[in-house]
């Protein structure tokens, strides 16, 4: 039944594309956190054109289906002159994909500090920006990481969109190997095994940083920060 | 005749249909300690973060040793944003809800603002902190986490913030209406400390026993505008208007 | 090149076509999917069978974990190796039913425990036992206060509904791609297409505000 020499053949091939989809997913979450940070403040910002733009780049990103907007980077930027490989496409589309769902997470982690901190930190004399990047900010940091490592699970699936595009990540290298064996079974199952640990890897470790850090520091702001994230992330897929 | 050390002039503020201010004016000279007593919803909140510009107001002026704070001509330059970060840095503001930062320790909490907006080196900004922390009792707490103390402790942490920039002049907005009673009278004994080294204050307060030994002036407010000013035993005893013997009357003034 | 809008006005009617498509694709699974997930969660209320929630815990986490694009070629390229030979259509509607079918499941989870215990031992105390429980009175009950995630989710099916084109089922990400390759405008369809989904979704995870009032009205 189950053919067990194609795991044996095939899986050096297997695992670079697991390891092209892991720095792909690095590439994307260390360009979407900026890009998201930007746009939330950019959001919450008093000017109007900037709120706007910030606001219409979120909503476009998150309410239309990450293939399509594979394909538009792919065919968009070469229109305006831009040529890139199909990974470093796929690294734009998965960081723009993943900022718009990051700044709302993080939009949702700032509006969660009660006002009188921003007060009494623009009170005492700072800036602004001071405010938010020593009173705001960090305690933002706290609350948004749970939210932040769903987000991040989530792009790790949608990488697997970038196939599409002929980036040979693990599900492209699955469906060459498929291809040369014809055996979809033991290809498919073994492509989403390796995604399944992953996730769950990374899930198990974040929870155990997460139970260790609010053990050392005895503090409960947790419970009294909570945010809606059910709709702010795609915590749901 | 030199200028009054604060001059509030002539202050407008409305928030839709309310209108929270009407008019007010208010001198304050050095060292004077002024307690703005009133109904909720007064105004008396408002008047006090229109002072250093938190809720800016639509029109009048606030002038500080001389100088405007501020602007009522929409949107603040960056020279006069600048400027009203240093009114504010020598300004202390309490809150009634305290606002301590939760992520800091208590003595981060008294460094922080000396280092980001006062431009100290940490180590000065410590040694200051230490200071300000055991005056106002807190001396066996540097570590301790902002959630692990009591209302009380955290207003005097609050307040050690606000003493750590030297500041000018004291904002303090009902500064003991969140504690429960048995903790304001630590909070009631730092601030007498501060009334006998001089410090310049105003105190949105209902605590009439502190107002009236420790006041030079009481300024009693109703809806958005000054009803009566004058000294403490005035304005407790021999008040002039209805709307003050009223709002007296209703007080339970047990305290004194 | 510039782009030329007359290909969008070209396009428009296939393009709507195959929105219409979409539509029908992401309704069909989402309402396969609410049921699927409404008889496994009876199921696991009513039986509490440690085997069966085992086997169903497996389920949520293997779905979750994966990406709904590997198990649309799981359920198209392995099927027809064990004889089944489904149309890219059944295929297709498989796949969304059953990843849905996981999400929803777990929404569900969440709105039964909204759902005061109380409520059952008073039906039960009344003799309202079996389909009439759950239908009369935890059910309604569950969905009232699914109401957001619900939306959400299908928010989220409308959105998968695009990676069907790989297994060349004819939806709107398929048509547009069709008209792409044959006039060669690949950005000014593929523009015209993602507004087209963006409206679609936006309007739907709106509707979420609307909805909700609606059934709170009728519950006051």
């Amino acid at each position: 039944m189950l053919e067990y020499q194609i795991f044996l053949d095939y899986w050096p091939m297997i695992l670079l594309g697991f390891w092209l989809t892991l720095k792909i997913v690095l590439c994307a979450i260390a360009l979407g956190i900026p890009l998201g940070l930007f746009l939330a403040l950019g959001r919450r910002s008093n000017y109007l054109a900037v709120s706007f733009l910030a606001t219409s780049f979120i909503e476009l990103f998150r309410n239309t289906p990450f293939i399509i907007q594979v394909f538009l980077f792919y065919y968009v930027l070469p229109f305006y002159g831009l040529r890139l490989s199909a990974e470093y496409v796929g690294i734009l589309a998965l960081a723009a994909f993943g900022g718009a769902y990051f700044a709302e997470i993080i939009r949702a982690g700032i509006d969660a500090i009660p006002k009188g901190q921003l007060e009494s930190a623009r009170a005492i004399g700072m800036t602004d920006w001071q405010s938010m990047k020593n009173i705001i900010l960090p305690q933002t940091v706290k609350i948004v990481i749970p939210p932040l490592t769903n987000q991040t699970l989530t792009l790790i699936k949608e990488s697997a969109i970038l196939s599409t595009i002929t980036v040979h990540e693990l599900t492209m290298t699955g469906l060459m190997v498929q291809g040369e064996t014809f055996r979809p079974f033991e290809v498919f199952i073994m492509v989403a095994l390796l995604y399944w640990a992953l996730n769950e890897t990374i899930a198990t470790i974040m929870r155990r940083i997460e139970k260790s850090y609010n053990r050392n520091r005895k503090q409960s702001n947790k419970d009294k920060y909570t945010i809606d994230i059910t709709k702010s992330s795609g915590l749901f897929r | 005749m030199t200028p009054p050390f604060l001059e509030i002039l002539e202050i407008n503020k409305r928030f839709g249909d309310i209108n929270a201010l009407k008019n007010v004016s208010l001198n304050v000279s050095i060292g004077e300690v002024i307690c703005i007593i009133g109904p909720s919803g007064c105004g008396k909140s408002t008047l006090l973060r229109t002072i250093n510009w938190l809720t800016p107001p639509d029109s009048g002026k606030i002038i500080l040793q001389g100088d405007i704070i501020g602007s009522v001509t929409g949107k603040l330059t960056i020279k006069q944003n600048r400027l009203l970060n240093n009114f504010r840095a020598r300004i202390g503001m309490v809150f009634q809800q305290f606002n301590v930062w939760p992520h800091l320790n208590v003595l981060e909490n008294v460094i922080k603002a000396q280092v980001v907006v006062g431009k100290k080196n940490s180590e000065e900004a410590k040694i200051k902190a230490i200071k300000m922390l055991n005056e106002v009792g807190l001396k066996d707490k540097f570590d301790e986490w902002p959630d692990n103390l009591s209302g009380g402790q955290k207003q005097r942490l609050a307040i050690a913030r606000s003493l750590a920039m030297d500041p000018i002049l004291m904002l303090l907005d009902e500064p003991t209406s969140a504690l429960d009673p048995e903790l304001i009278g630590e909070v009631l004994t730092v601030l007498r400390n501060l009334v006998k080294e001089g410090m310049t204050m105003l105190i949105v307060t209902h605590e009439l026993g502190f107002a009236s030994n420790f006041a030079d002036k009481i300024v009693f407010m109703d809806a958005g505008e000054i009803i009566e000013t004058g000294a403490p035993r005035e304005i407790l005893k021999f008040p002039k208007t209805d709307r003050l013997k009223h709002f007296l009357d209703k007080l339970s003034i047990t305290s004194f | 090149m510039k782009f030329d809008i007359s290909y969008i006005f070209d396009a428009l009617p296939r393009l709507l076509e195959g929105a219409l498509i979409t539509l029908q694709v992401a309704i069909l699974g989402f309402c396969l999917s609410v049921i699927l997930a409404t008889l496994i969660t009876i199921a696991r209320t009513t039986f509490q069978s440690r085997i069966y929630n085992g086997f169903i815990a497996f389920y949520i986490s293997f779905i979750r974990g994966t990406p709904i694009l590997v198990q649309i070629f799981l359920i198209y390229y392995v099927l027809p190796v064990f004889g089944l030979n489904l149309a890219p259509f059944t295929a297709g509607i498989l796949a969304i039913t059953l990843n849905s079918a996981a999400f929803v499941t777990e929404i569900l989870r969440g709105g039964l425990a909204s759902v005061p215990k109380g409520q059952f031992e008073a039906a039960k105390s009344l003799g309202i036992s079996g389909f009439a429980l759950w239908w009369k009175i935890i059910l309604p009950q569950t969905f009232i206060t699914s109401i957001p995630p619900l939306v959400n989710e299908f928010t989220m099916v409308l959105k998968a509904t695009a990676l069907l084109s790989v297994i060349t089922v004819v939806e709107l990400m398929r048509v547009s791609q069709q008209i792409y390759s044959a006039n060669y405008h690949p950005v000014e369809i593929l523009s015209a297409t993602f507004i087209i989904y963006f409206l679609m979704c936006f309007v739907v995870s709106r509707s979420s505000v609307i909805l909700e009032q609606k059934f709170k009205v009728k519950r006051a």
